[in-house]
């Protein structure tokens, strides 16, 4: 293809009829070669997801017990599954639960994320370690800091409520854990926590990306930091910011060890969400079919949301 | 740019061969590995004794018993909650370990697929055994698993603090709320249980419905309201944390040894590591059945323990060994030893009388055990739909959604939706 | 370039960072008490016991290993593989680039459970359980997609007249991702290869999944030998959790060193 791209304006033309074939071979031959770069990584991923997802779907249409595993017979039962599932009255708040802790997830994400990337950029004294260090949550298994959350948020002993009491914020403790309504609240935080460190590294990285030059420029022509954000930062961080976007979605809505760990989808159900219900139904209850067909209406929810956010953002992917 | 071009090609060519390999396997399924050697030498076992020293002490165990039946033993431990995923996916692929520990509430759904087989094969006698823990491992008639010692729950309590209020171990469910308000002080609650929404919560309920004439084929009555109700009045009245409702056996344990509570509901698997701290910490405890709801009824409570099994496997010679460690386990001195080391109760009657005379403090327990019932005994494979249900039900009742009578309703829906 | 601010920022840094690894703190500080003491800790260890770190480090060296070789060499895959198709994705002149960019996305929307389920099955004929390649190839299935949809983020934002001046010089596409591309991604590639690594890292479904012996055992799963069926050592289990996030977190400072060194030195020409 080398050889396709050197030829110049100022060579001599070849024979015309000979010229279409050679345009359509080096074309062809520069279309193999693009498709080289991007082979390699679509035959992994269809090596490790096409099967995946394919059982998937199967088995969210059968009768797949645990007696399936070993038998290999699982009934064709159409619908159902879905049906059931859709029918349960458990779905219903599940699914409100799921996109509360999404949105909420998400925007107590992003925007502290960005502030602290932003907060990052500046270059200051230990600014590097100190970013660096950020990202320690990420290196604990979720087992180990979701007990830890547990302690921390217990209503009688945990420090949360001990540190709210010193400060003589509250007389009585917040029942972080065992409340209704503070449970999803308190899954959420948690989750923010676990998030800001991704946010903040990929924006980061996005704002390292911007040609200092343009913030010089922008600066020179008087424009308060409020202006250069809007009118150069965001605009040329947009890529980047709707990929975290995009990511956090899918990985959120996704979401079921640390609800498990923190709260196991109590107080009542409270924080109980698709993911969640789809690992009970399979692991508990041995529904496996029906646990599929969640996992799949997950899929189908992650995918609204993207859609929505694609649409609504059409630069972040596909500008 | 040829050169360029060739390496490319050559690349092509190799992730096209592993792609094609890579989906025929995939799509063939498993023939399984057996190697079908004439002398076995080695068996696989998997249980869930994670706990660096449980591990090795089970792994000292199975090597002995190994050694007696002339095999090695490879012995792994996984962490509990994997255990059936792990299994049923091992049961797929036909790469079931040669000898399988279930917690014995899970051995009816595993042998229902098929994939164990029953232990009159070998001839292991299933005589004598408790009759709770034999209901556990059998299924359709026939036993497939067997437990060498089995444990139940029990009413553990801080003598100075019941001493210091001048508060009787209770025997009734009055007493039970009497105690535990007379034991409450600020800092302290007078009693802890696990009501969590899992399968854990809804074993430490069981001995409450069941006592009171409860039943886990009809929820939905007055015996198993009065039950719900005594765990609400429990935290409504402040003598236990609302936080039960987030609180494993683990963390309750941890509650009772830092002093956070008087009593618990617990079991005898805790026994060593209290005995440890009533030496560095001076935690003086004592173990006592649980309360009943009115003076002469009988206490029911759930059986617990986990059951040996035998998988289906490619090599009957690997079967009848491992069926022969399988028995080794289950020897009366076998029962014994374990029973001491994890202060458990032997499931074949006779022994477990034996060492109720060897061991006193452990009567109570070898008394429970006797009358304690299987979870699935039952409702077999339909158990994990009510057990959903009751813990539900605790849930909704404790944090005040629904009345105790409107929460086991719904537990009764639960369960029997198919 | 950027203003050098003073060490009011630093401050403010330090107390920010201060509250989000406060969890963190509260890790160490259950890990300094003696077992069985975890609901009693103070605000301090005023007297820490080092029961927990002993045991851990007696239990988990090889361990350690074991997570570091796999969570890089899941990097190492990942990128290789996310790089050129990244590049391709969002610079060449391919059709349906948006349908394949929304496929990879919904790789990731897929539960790890259903992927560790089904590969648990293609391992066992092919004879890679309870391998680190095995480990690394199916940990890399959350870093693929990931990083190929960050790193073509990061490679749209590269300018066009770069890549365009190397094309009229006469570089071809190879030529150019190598050596214009790639150079101009570092941020991208760090950023990228972070995550890959902390993914990897922190796996613990395919670890237990893939594997059938005790042989490849990332940190993640030695930490069950503290968490029994019926006991719990607290203290080991996080001391665990914080030795074994020392060496990787002197590799987050360092790899994070280059974000910056990358974007003055390459962005900016």
């Amino acid at each position: 293809m080398r050889s396709g791209s050197r030829r110049t304006p100022d060579r001599p033309a070849p024979p015309r009829a000979d010229s279409a074939r050679t345009v359509a071979r080096a074309r062809l031959r520069e279309r193999v070669v693009h498709g080289m770069f991007l082979l390699p990584a679509l035959a992994y991923l269809l090596l490790f997801f096409g099967y995946p997802v394919v059982k998937n779907v199967v088995m969210s249409f059968q009768q797949y017990t645990a007696a399936t595993f070993y038998t290999g017979s699982a009934p064709f039962v159409g619908l159902r599954n879905y049906a059931k599932i859709l029918s349960s009255d458990l779905f219903g708040p599940a699914l409100l639960t799921t996109v509360l802790f999404t949105v909420a997830s998400l925007l107590g994400q992003f925007v502290p994320g960005l502030a602290l990337a932003l907060f990052f950029h500046r270059k200051f004294p230990l600014g590097g370690l100190l970013r660096s260090l950020l990202l320690l949550p990420w290196l604990l298994p979720l087992v180990v800091s979701g007990t830890t959350w547990r302690w921390m948020l217990d209503t009688d002993s945990g420090v949360v409520n001990r540190a709210l009491r010193d400060l003589h914020l509250l007389s009585s403790g917040v029942p972080w854990l065992t409340g209704t309504s503070q449970a999803l609240v308190s899954v959420i935080l948690v989750n923010i926590w676990v998030g800001i460190p991704f946010n903040t590294a990929l924006l980061y990285g996005g704002l390292q990306d911007i040609p200092a030059h343009l913030h010089e420029a922008a600066k020179l022509d008087g424009a308060g930091p409020l202006t250069t954000f809007r009118h150069v930062t965001w605009p040329l961080l947009r890529p980047v910011a709707g990929v975290v976007l995009l990511l956090g979605v899918v990985y959120t809505v996704k979401v079921f060890d640390i609800i498990l760990v923190v709260t196991g989808g109590g107080p009542a159900g409270a924080t109980e969400t698709l993911a969640t219900r789809s690992y009970e139904l399979s692991f508990e209850q041995f529904e496996f079919g029906r646990g599929a067909a969640m996992g799949n209406v997950l899929v189908l929810v992650s995918l609204a949301f993207a859609l929505v956010h694609l649409r609504a953002n059409r630069r972040a992917l596909n500008a | 740019m040829t050169s360029a071009a060739r390496p490319s090609a050559r690349r092509a060519t190799i992730l096209s061969a592993a792609l094609a390999l890579t989906l025929a396997a995939t799509g063939c399924g498993g023939t399984g590995s057996a190697s079908v050697g004439r002398e076995v030498t080695t068996i696989t076992a998997l249980d869930y004794y994670t706990d660096a020293r449980e591990h090795a002490q089970w792994s000292e165990r199975l090597s002995a018993c190994g050694k007696a039946a002339g095999v090695t033993v490879e012995h792994r431990s996984i962490p509990g909650a994997s255990l059936v995923p792990t299994v049923l996916r091992q049961a797929s692929s036909r790469t079931l370990p040669d000898l399988l520990m279930l917690d014995n509430p899970d051995l009816q759904q595993i042998a229902q697929t098929g994939a164990l087989t029953p232990l009159d094969r070998y001839g292991i006698d299933s005589g004598g055994y408790a009759e709770g823990i034999l209901s556990a491992g059998t299924y359709q008639g026939k036993v497939y698993g067997l437990a060498p010692t089995v444990s139940t729950v029990a009413l553990f309590y801080n003598k100075d603090m019941l001493a210091e209020a001048g508060v009787a171990v209770p025997k009734t469910w009055d007493d039970l709320k009497k105690a535990a308000s007379e034991l409450t002080r600020p800092g302290r609650y007078g009693m802890a249980v696990d009501a969590n929404p899992t399968f854990e919560g809804t074993w430490q309920f069981l001995p409450f419905l069941w006592s009171n004439g409860g039943d886990e084929k009809r929820l939905d009555t007055p015996q198993a309201a009065q039950a719900l109700q005594l765990w609400v009045d429990l935290v409504k009245s402040g003598s236990m944390s609302k936080s039960v409702l987030n609180w494993t056996q683990a963390d309750v344990h941890d509650q009772f040894v830092a002093g956070r509570t008087a009593m618990m509901v617990n079991g005898p698997w805790r026994i060593s590591a209290l005995n440890k701290l009533n030496k560095t910490e001076k935690l003086h405890w004592g173990v006592a059945p649980l309360p009943v709801r009115r003076p002469g009824q009988t206490l029911v409570t759930p059986l617990g323990g986990e059951v040996w099994t035998v998988p289906q496997n490619s090599s009957e010679a690997r079967q009848a060994k491992a069926a022969r460690v399988l028995a080794c386990l289950n020897s009366s001195s076998q029962m014994l030893a374990l029973a001491r080391q994890y202060y458990t109760v032997p499931s074949r009657s006779t022994t477990a009388a034996r060492y109720a005379q060897e061991v006193p403090s452990m009567a109570a327990f070898v008394q429970s055990v006797e009358r304690s019932r299987a979870r699935t005994g039952r409702l077999g494979v339909k158990w994990p739909k009510a057990a959903t249900g009751i813990y539900t039900a605790v849930q909704a009742a404790l944090t005040g959604e629904q009345t105790p009578e409107e929460a086991l309703r719904h537990a009764q829906r639960i369960a029997t939706d198919s | 370039m950027k203003r050098t601010r003073g060490w009011p920022s630093t401050i403010a840094g330090i107390v920010l960072l201060g509250l989000m690894l406060f969890p963190v703190y509260w890790m160490v500080n259950a890990s300094l008490q003696p077992a069985g003491n975890v609901l009693r800790a103070g605000w301090f260890p005023l007297h820490p016991d080092f029961s927990g770190y002993t045991t851990a480090l007696r239990d988990q060296g090889g361990s350690l290993v074991t997570s570091l070789v796999v969570a890089a060499g899941s990097v190492v895959l990942s990128l290789a593989l996310a790089a050129p198709a990244a590049y391709a994705l969002a610079r060449l002149p391919l059709r349906g680039t948006g349908v394949v960019v929304f496929g990879i996305l919904v790789t990731q929307m897929v539960p790890g459970i259903v992927v560790a389920n089904a590969l648990y099955g293609a391992y066992n004929d092919l004879g890679l359980l309870n391998s680190r390649l095995g480990l690394i190839l199916a940990d890399s299935t959350a870093g693929v997609p990931f990083a190929i949809i960050v790193l073509r983020a990061f490679m749209r934002s590269i300018p066009g007249e770069i890549i365009e001046a190397a094309r009229m010089d006469g570089a071809g596409r190879l030529r150019v991702f190598r050596s214009v591309v790639l150079p101009l991604s570092v941020n991208g590639l760090i950023t990228a290869g972070l995550f890959v690594f902390l993914f990897a890292w922190s796996d613990f479904l395919f670890a237990l999944t893939l594997n059938t012996t005790d042989a490849v055992r990332p940190v993640t799963v030695g930490l069950y030998q503290y968490i029994g069926a019926h006991t719990n050592q607290w203290n080991a289990l996080m001391a665990t959790a914080v030795l074994a996030s020392l060496p990787a977190s002197a590799l987050l400072v360092v790899a994070q060193r280059h974000i910056t060194a990358g974007a003055t030195g390459g962005a900016v020409k």
